[in-house]
């Protein structure tokens, strides 16, 4: 088993439950392919730094998962035949380094899935004391 | 010495921040590398040390693949805002 991340963009012209579903399909051939999805981080929609086959966007996800290398031929045909799919990353994390990366970024991925309500908060908390200070400096 | 250097030789900022990895997704720490244009920047004017700016010449030519920088910037493809879906 060797540690890997994926990066897909899937099409931006497809409906929101499209999209999902499409992600799930591409999360169903790592898994059937003996795959273990450790995490996965949804970038959401992005504007691509050039375009893909007319496409100025494009709805970014990553899946960190664990799989035998030898899999991965398998995986990277079944995601060449998928046409919703704009494009795809993998990359390999093998020396020492590289794992304990991919641990961390994991760890991240892990937290920012359980936590997005937190970060919401914490934004709304900063809005509120920004305003009065700047109506006191208005005042002043 | 007629010509003047335009930049001075610096220490290596990476080694400075003991960065071990580099992960491709985060584009805003690319920046550094990268010149206006979005090429790698060459050792001699970022002071790189080796190990590092071969670091960032992969994560980079990554990020490139990914959609995330672009290729080339030419006049035709400006980029009217770039680095404007970072937030």
């Amino acid at each position: 088993m060797r540690n890997y991340e994926n990066l897909v963009i899937v099409k931006p012209t497809l409906t929101a439950e499209e999209i999902q579903a499409n992600i799930s399909a591409i999360e169903e051939v790592i898994t059937s392919n003996g795959g273990e999805i450790a995490a996965r981080d949804a970038m959401g929609m992005r504007k691509l730094a050039y375009p893909l086959g007319k496409n100025e966007r494009g709805y970014f996800h990553v899946i960190y998962y664990s799989v035998a290398p030898s899999a991965i031929n398998e995986i990277e045909r079944r995601f060449r035949i998928n046409e919703n799919l704009l494009r795809f990353v993998t990359i390999k994390y093998d020396t020492n380094r590289e794992v304990t990366a991919w641990n961390q970024l994991v760890q991240k991925a892990q937290k920012k899935a359980t936590q997005p309500a937190g970060e919401a908060k914490v934004e709304v908390e900063v809005e509120e004391v920004v305003i009065p200070a700047a109506l006191e400096e208005d005042a002043e | 010495m007629a010509e003047r250097r335009k930049y001075k030789k610096r220490f290596c900022k990476y080694c400075e921040a003991k960065v071990d990895f580099m992960d491709y997704k985060d584009v805003a720490a690319l920046r550094f590398s990268l010149s206006e244009r979005y090429k790698i920047m060459p050792r001699r004017l970022t002071g790189n040390c080796k190990r590092h700016q071969d670091m960032i010449a992969t994560v980079i030519k990554r990020a490139r693949a990914a959609a995330l920088v672009p290729y080339t910037v030419t006049r035709k493809t400006v980029v009217t805002a770039p680095f404007e879906n970072l937030k």
